[in-house]
């Protein structure tokens, strides 16, 4: 007897904890290390998600991670599957069409990796070769405007890095923390791939966290979380874990 | 001994429009009107985001039709093999085509796609359209192998003890006597199984081959206009596999010139 109302006591301090903070639900793809990826218990985790752990503390939500494709993941948002993307997603004006972001996390670069042998110094430099991307991201639409150059799209970065390694594509570009990790800590692929180049582009990208457009309550708890960790300093904290900055 | 099997003829191709079946004659008529006029009023009165990306499609098009093409070839040939493997009174022979088609209808095609591309590449980096036409053709060369085989068997054994009467060999039997003869039972599922490996090679886009679907899905994540695209494509599918199963219903009802007398 004492034991069930001791259970019951236990279960109702455990729902009125989470039901106090409001939950959102952020979709990441989670492929994309050191950003947000599986880890080894199988959990995501990443620097962007201690971000949003820290941003949830700060402004009282609980962020809980859904695991989505890249490929449809802004389709899952308009149809309202989640409340927010937390993926790596680079603001774009072509994006600020369809959706809202949030005040910027984390400042990006388009990094090219080659094979440790190639000469590449630029994309300018693969023309007449192809480049890998994953599909529809910042990269991708960077190999697209480089005219002489085959684009090639993969549903995830990894594959394109793996056909990379294999030599059937002669770069990839993707995020610069994305290339750090994959050419310079990664035990398969940094002795045999590294980063040639960090391209220019005229306008510095941002990620943001994505949420449909209107959706206010949302925006505004993501932004204040986010502004706190940034007045707080927290954010070198989990800099420092995950990007070795 | 009553003679009486009730046969269920469904497969993963498409509902072939034969004469005969009144209803699915002017299902097919309805579903190809449909699709054709859909297809007109997207592009030539909606226009906008349906012409922008029906100029991207051709290319993708092309590639969807060189990968079924050169597929369909290749696995026919494994096919005809297989099925003379499985009827061969060699036991090895036997066995290693019978192995082959229980393995590889035991994988699900992405997963063979999947291993061909990525795994394999450790030991031979297959470019990618001839993996995606090597996967198909393995795979489907296994599902012709059985129309084969099932093919050759409905030849009665009359046929055969008589070409051995005349003096042929085994290989002359089958190649002059009875494969002749099977042509007629086998190119109608043969046809079928083509519709169905044309709408099995949307999965080669995850080679990153840009084919029909990739190109609708890059241009669907760039823009954000899922509906528009997604429609666009499965109508244009859907004109390719009407006009195929028309055509193998064709050839079905031209073949039947025993039965028509």
């Amino acid at each position: 007897m004492f034991k069930k109302i001791y259970l019951l006591a236990i279960l109702l301090v455990a729902f009125s904890g989470t039901a106090w903070a409001k939950t959102i639900v952020f979709a990441t793809d989670a492929t994309w290390p050191p950003m947000e990826f599986m880890g080894q218990n199988n959990q995501v985790c990443g620097f962007a998600v201690d971000y949003m752990k820290a941003a949830g503390k700060e402004a009282g939500f609980t962020p809980v991670f859904k695991v989505v494709a890249w490929d449809g993941i802004f389709a899952g948002l308009a149809t309202g599957k989640y409340d927010a993307i937390c993926s790596s997603v680079s603001i774009t004006e072509e994006r600020k069409k369809a959706m809202d972001f949030s005040v910027p996390y984390f400042k990006v670069r388009q990094a090219l990796v080659v094979r440790k042998d190639s000469t590449a110094k630029s994309i300018e430099n693969l023309k007449g070769k192809r480049v890998g991307a994953q599909i529809s991201t910042t990269g991708h639409f960077a190999v697209k405007k480089v005219k002489g150059v085959e684009p090639r799209s993969y549903d995830e970065i990894g594959l394109a890095m793996e056909d990379l390694f294999n030599g059937r594509i002669d770069g990839v570009v993707c995020d610069d923390p994305v290339a750090a990790q994959y050419a310079l800590s990664n035990e398969k692929y940094k002795n045999a791939l590294k980063i040639s180049a960090v391209i220019e582009t005229k306008d510095v990208e941002y990620y943001g966290i994505a949420v449909n457009k209107g959706n206010r309550e949302t925006l505004d708890l993501v932004n204040k979380g986010i502004e706190a960790v940034k007045s707080k300093g927290l954010d070198k904290e989990i800099l420092k874990k995950w990007i070795h900055q | 001994m009553a003679e009486h099997h009730a046969t269920i003829e469904v497969s993963d191709g498409a509902a072939i429009p034969l004469r005969k079946d009144r209803g699915l004659f002017s299902a097919w008529r309805l579903s190809f009107v449909a699709a054709l006029c859909l297809f007109a009023y997207l592009v030539i009165f909606k226009q906008g985001p349906y012409l922008r990306l029906l100029k991207l499609l051709p290319g993708g098009i092309l590639v969807t039709f060189e990968v079924t093409v050169a597929s369909i070839v290749v696995s026919a040939v494994i096919g005809l093999f297989t099925g003379l493997g499985r009827l061969s009174h060699n036991r090895l022979i036997n066995l290693v085509a019978s192995t082959y088609v229980e393995v590889v209808r035991g994988i699900p095609l992405l997963v063979q796609l999947f291993y061909l591309y990525y795994a394999m590449a450790r030991f031979v980096p297959v470019p990618d359209i001839a993996a995606a036409v090597i996967a198909m053709s393995v795979c489907y060369g296994a599902y012709m192998g059985e129309i084969f085989r099932a093919g050759i068997e409905s030849i009665d054994r009359g046929q055969t003890e008589a070409a051995l009467s005349l003096g042929f060999n085994r290989t002359q039997t089958m190649f002059y006597v009875i494969l002749p003869q099977a042509w007629r039972t086998i190119l109608p599922p043969v046809g079928n199984e083509s519709i169905a490996l044309l709408k099995d090679t949307s999965l080669v886009s995850i080679l990153a081959v840009s084919d029909l679907l990739r190109r609708g899905r890059e241009f669907a994540s760039e823009s954000f206009l899922y509906f528009e695209t997604f429609t666009l494509i499965a109508v244009i599918y859907l004109l390719i596999t009407l006009i195929l199963s028309k055509l193998v219903s064709t050839m079905e009802e031209r073949l039947r010139y025993y039965e028509r007398l």
